[in-house]
This record gives C-alpha cells, sequence and structure tokens, in this order.
C-alpha cells in the first residue's frame, strides 16, 4: 500500500525517474534495433535456405565470396559420411539493372531443389530445377519497383523474376536466386578475368543428418573447411564485430540503467530516512520497507520499458530505409526483462541503507 | 490563537486520581509496566557517558505519567529501552507478562506493533498517506483485517475529531491536527503502552494543551498506560504522576505541584 500511493501522489518526482530509464530503454532499444538489421541483413541469404552446414576452401576463412570451389567438390561432398544432400553456391556482389534504375545485388546460383534452396518464398515460384534466365528475388527489391514479371539485368544477361523470397539479404545487399549456368552468365558479364572456369562454383551447400560431425565431412575432401550455417553467417566480415560492439552498447547502458536505478531511490532512501525511522519504531520491518523499495523500482522499470518502447516505435518510423533497422519482437522482451532486473538490482543497493536505518532515532530529534 | 475550548470546558485540572501512593511508585507487583535497575551506558573507559543509572519505576494500567527533564538527562534513552527501540546494558523492563530486555530485533518490531504505540514529537506522519490511511497502514502491519482496521480507524478519526478531515494527506492538515492523527494512530493496533515523545514541541501553547487533554482523554477511555516525556512543566498538570530524571538519575516526585519554577 505504502510503496504503490507513494508512486500515485509522487508522480512528479518518480516520473523523473520513468523518464530517465525511458530514454535508457528507447536508446538501448535503437541500437538493439540497429544490430538486428545489421545481423539480419548480412547474414538473411545463409540462414533462409536449406543448407545446414557451407563447405568452403581452407583459405576463405568461411567466406562465401573469397571461396573457390569447382562442382567436382560437389560430387565428393555428396559422398561424405552425414551428408544428405551437396548443392553448389555461386555468389556475386555487383550492381545490376532493375525497373528503376540500378541495383546493388547478391545474385546466388545454385541447383534449385538441391541444398541450399531458399526456404522463404513469400510470393510467386522458385525456379524449377535447370531453368534458366529466371529468379527468385529478395522481398526488399520491391521498394525499388521489381514486382513479379519484373527483368533484371546484370551486364548483357537479364532475367525475369518469378518469385519472391523474404530475409534473404547477404552482406546487406538483397539478393536474386538463379540456376548455375545464370549465375555463371552473370558473372563472366561483369567479371571478365573469371571467364573460362566453365565448373567454377565458390562454395558447396550441404544438408547434414542430425549429429553429423562437420569435422568429419571436411576430412573426406582435402582443402576444405566446413562450417555450420550459423558460424558462416558470424563468419561474414563484419558481422561478428558489428554484433559484439553493439552488444557491448547495449549491456553498457543497461549498467547505467542499473547504476540510475540505484543513485535514484538510494536519494529517496535518505530523505526519508527520518519517516523510515518513525516506522520501523512503530513495527514496520526491513523487509517490508525495502519490499516497497523494490516494488517501486520494478513498476518504474516497467513504466519505462513502456515509455522507451512507444518512443523507439515512433522514432523507428522516421528512420531513413538506408540505415538497417529490424524491430524484433524478442530483442524487446530480452531488453525488457533486463531492464526490469537491472532496475531491481539497482533498487537491491537500497536495502542495506533501510536495514542500517535505526528506529530509535525516532525519538528524541530535535530537543 | 485563541485559548483552548476543551481546556475551558473541563477545566485546568484534569481528572483521574492524581498522584500514587509513594509507597509502591517505584517498583510493585502487578504493575503493567515493570523497570528494574535498567542502566544504559554508552561508550567505554574515559568516554563511558552513564545516560540511565540503574532506573526503576513501575506504572499500572490505567495510569498516564509523566517523565519529566531537560534535554540530555536520559529521558529520552529510558523510554526508549522502555518501547524495545534501544537495548539496556543492565535491567529489566517487562510489560506485562513479557519481558522486553531480553528480546531478539526481530520479535521486537512485532512486539512494537502489536503492543507499544508511539506518537513522537514532530508527528512523523506518511507524508504520501491521508489521515485514514495512516491509521491503517499500521493495521496492516499486524494483518488487521480491511473492514475492520476500516471501521476501527473511522471510530478513532470520530472520536478524535477528524473524521471530515479523514481524506486529507498530512500537508492539508494543521500540526495539531497531525498530532491528533498521530494518536489515532498510536492507538490503532490497540496497544498496552502509549508512548508519547514532547508531543507539544512542534505546537503552540494552546494547541498543545489541546492534544495532551485529548491525549489523557483517550488513554485513561481505553484503559491503557501513556508515558510522556516532556520538559514542559505546563504538561504535567494533565498526568497522574510525575517521574523526574536529572543526569541519568530517575526519581518519583510526590508532589507535582513543587515542580514550579
Amino acid at each position: 500500500m505504502l510503496a504503490i500511493r507513494e508512486f500515485q501522489r509522487g508522480l512528479g518526482r518518480f516520473s523523473a525517474i520513468v523518464s530517465a530509464l525511458g530514454l535508457l530503454v528507447f536508446l538501448v532499444l535503437i541500437l538493439g534495433a540497429l544490430a538486428d538489421g545489421l545481423f539480419y541483413g548480412a547474414t538473411g541469404a545463409v540462414r533462409s535456405t536449406s543448407a545446414t552446414a557451407y563447405a568452403f576452401d581452407d583459405e576463405a576463412e568461411g567466406s562465401l565470396v573469397r571461396s573457390r570451389l569447382t562442382e567436382v567438390d560437389v560430387a565428393i561432398l555428396a559422398q561424405a559420411p552425414g551428408v544428405e544432400q551437396a548443392g553448389p553456391v555461386g555468389v556475386l556482389l555487383t550492381g545490376g539493372e532493375g525497373p528503376q534504375g540500378t541495383l546493388s545485388l547478391s545474385v546466388f546460383g545454385i541447383d534449385m531443389g538441391s541444398a541450399g534452396t531458399p526456404t522463404t518464398l513469400v510470393e510467386g515460384r522458385l525456379p524449377d530445377p535447370g531453368e534458366s534466365g529466371v529468379v527468385a528475388a529478395d522481398e526488399r527489391l520491391t521498394d525499388e519497383g521489381v514486382v513479379l514479371g519484373s527483368t533484371i539485368a546484370v551486364g548483357d544477361v537479364t532475367a525475369e523474376v518469378v518469385g519472391l523470397v523474404a530475409d534473404a539479404s547477404y552482406q546487406l545487399q538483397p539478393s536474386v536466386w538463379t540456376s548455375v549456368a545464370t549465375w555463371r552468365a552473370m558473372r563472366d558479364a561483369v567479371r571478365p578475368e573469371l571467364r573460362g572456369q566453365p565448373d567454377g562454383i565458390n562454395a558447396v551447400a550441404l544438408v547434414t543428418t542430425p549429429g553429423a560431425s562437420l569435422s568429419e565431412i571436411a576430412a573426406a575432401a582435402p582443402g576444405i573447411t566446413v562450417l555450420s550455417a550459423e558460424a558462416t553467417g558470424l563468419a561474414i566480415p563484419g558481422v561478428e564485430q558489428q554484433s559484439s560492439t553493439l552488444n557491448s552498447i547495449i549491456y553498457t547502458t543497461l549498467a547505467v540503467a542499473a547504476l540510475v536505478v540505484a543513485l535514484f531511490f538510494a536519494l529517496l532512501v535518505l530523505e526519508k530516512r527520518e519517516l523510515f525511522a518513525a516506522l520501523k519504531a512503530l513495527g514496520a520491518s526491513t523487509s517490508r520497507l525495502g519490499g516497497g523499495v523494490i516494488v517501486q523500482a520494478a513498476v518504474a522499470s516497467v513504466l519505462g520499458v513502456v515509455l522507451g518502447t512507444v518512443v523507439a516505435r515512433l522514432f523507428g518510423l522516421v528512420i531513413p530505409p538506408q540505415v538497417p533497422t529490424l524491430f524484433r519482437t524478442d530483442t524487446l522482451v530480452t531488453i525488457a526483462v533486463f531492464t526490469v532486473v537491472a532496475g531491481i538490482v539497482g533498487a537491491v543497493f537500497s536495502l542495506r541503507r533501510i536495514a542500517r536505518i535505526d528506529p530509535a532515532t525516532a525519538i528524541g530529534g530535535v530537543l | 490563537m485563541n485559548e483552548d475550548p476543551v481546556v475551558q470546558a473541563t477545566g485546568a485540572v484534569p481528572d483521574g486520581t492524581g498522584p500514587s501512593p509513594a509507597a509502591d511508585a517505584l517498583s510493585h507487583a502487578g504493575a503493567l509496566l515493570q523497570v528494574r535497575d535498567v542502566r544504559k551506558v554508552y561508550g567505554e573507559g574515559h568516554t563511558e557517558v552513564v545516560a540511565v543509572s540503574d532506573a526503576t519505576m513501575a506504572v499500572d494500567e490505567g495510569e498516564f505519567v509523566a517523565l519529566l527533564g531537560p534535554s540530555g538527562s536520559g529521558k529520552t534513552t529510558l523510554i526508549s529501552i522502555i518501547g524495545g527501540l534501544l537495548s539496556a546494558t543492565s535491567g529489566t523492563v517487562r510489560i506485562g507478562d513479557v519481558e522486553v530486555t531480553g528480546m531478539s530485533r526481530r520479535d521486537l518490531t512485532r512486539f512494537r506493533a502489536e503492543r507499544v504505540g508511539f506518537v513522537f514529537q514532530s508527528a512523523n506522519l506518511v507524508p504520501f498517506l491521508t489521515a485514514r490511511e495512516n491509521l491503517l497502514y499500521v493495521a496492516g502491519l499486524v494483518k488487521t483485517p480491511r473492514a475492520a482496521a476500516k471501521s476501527r480507524a473511522d471510530q478513532l478519526l470520530e472520536e478524535l475529531g477528524l473524521i471530515g478531515r479523514a481524506g486529507n494527506l498530512p500537508e492539508q492538515l494543521s500540526g495539531g491536527e497531525r498530532q491528533r492523527v498521530a494518536i489515532g494512530r498510536a492507538l490503532m493496533n490497540d496497544p498496552d503502552l502509549v508512548l508519547v515523545d514532547e508531543p507539544t514541541a512542534a505546537l503552540d501553547t494552546a494547541m498543545g494543551r489541546q492534544v495532551v487533554e485529548l491525549l489523557r482523554r483517550e488513554i485513561k477511555a481505553r484503559g491503557k498506560t501513556g508515558i510522556m516525556v516532556t520538559h514542559d512543566l505546563r504538561m504535567v498538570e494533565y498526568t497522574d504522576r510525575v517521574f523526574e530524571i536529572l543526569d541519568g538519575e530517575l526519581t518519583h516526585v510526590e508532589e507535582p505541584s513543587t515542580l514550579g519554577h
């Protein structure tokens, strides 16, 4: 009763802590949205396919674009223990032409239906196995005017869009998915130095059996490294560094939130020392008074989360589309839980202070 | 401010039994409060200060007594020991059948909530609770059922002439009204003993008299035992007996009328 009434009747004072927490939550949510935007934008193409692992050459350090393999490797890996399916992957980061002008693209050449086929079709169809001159495009390209039936050109090679796939960007560039033949034609058109490699691909997508050992698979093919799809995402240049940098900022900000709450309630307890002494004299226990402070901290944190979320979502509406942001519910839930925990941890520091208040000081006072 | 109407109506001499026979004033069996050889020493060695020196007193059920003494005399220390707020260096305090001096801190907290009422110098009400909620808060400390607590709070506020102010916050009340709410709070849990610390310190004389008069009436009407710490001789007339404490030495004053200065 005490704690909640104080909150209700002292809204002015508590609005200070709620606003401070709200601003911190806002900051953390925007950072979280940027982190998610970068991560999902960079790794969509390796997360949104049927592949559970990727094989690279040993020098590629897990980078699809740096790796150089041939279709012979696909056949070798298909026979490796624990491999259900193996499919070629060709990757080309390039510019192209769309209905409204130039596009930044990542072109993926795969064997449709084999390992590495996109699993996030949202409209139309995927190209049929062996079908050339058609692509499934990243739905982000609809911002550039691409619709089903549009033509996309890379160099002098054109392809018709027959389907749209979601969450399929690679290194923040929207992807198009086509046959190995069409991909190779596009590669040769814009990278003349790579012509004359008729069976060259970048990597091999694998569907492995549950529990299969990736190192055993790699051992079956000399000079080849195998990484899980998740590790492949993290091996994309910059992804892991961006994630860890932004996460460090996020967790530091949450620690600051705990500190802000701790200071606020330390001051509040200091201010109420005389009142708490009187209440202790009247028979209120330290745990009852401390419990009230914890309840207040929890309520302030929850209100701060609500405020920060509303402001962050409104702010999200004005973030330009070029800035990759993604507001994910599970990130919000994580941040909300961490904020409330940080708030409560901050308030716990006041408990010792409350415990030290001597009820005997309620008597005597000024005289 | 005008002369207090309550005091005018009842006359300056309080009702009650007046000073008890001297023979059993300091110690007698069957008293509600028995303080025996209580000593409180602060510090050690050269810095040792005796705040209360072997105090012995007994107060019967239904008595309202004064504990008179100047600043630094030890009266605050003694009342704190009696109320279970401070531990004695030696000696015993019994309230009814309970020995206060032997209790743990946790038990003392519950004991104070259930059996002792306090009225502090500067009311010390919870500033963000209304008058009624201030009373209900202490009822919550002893888990009184909500409905029973509410009717008791309203009854007390009615008696104290505050029922019209029940929904007001302390900042909306006068000093005298705040102190009356504090009296209600002290009586809320039906304690055996009511300890009152300089209730008039923050009030002018007329208001002070009104508050102490009311305090006496409430304590007497309920058959409670009250001890009022004061340095104000004018308030002594409302009490049944007077104990005086000077430099930690407690004495029972046989003739309060001789205290005039």
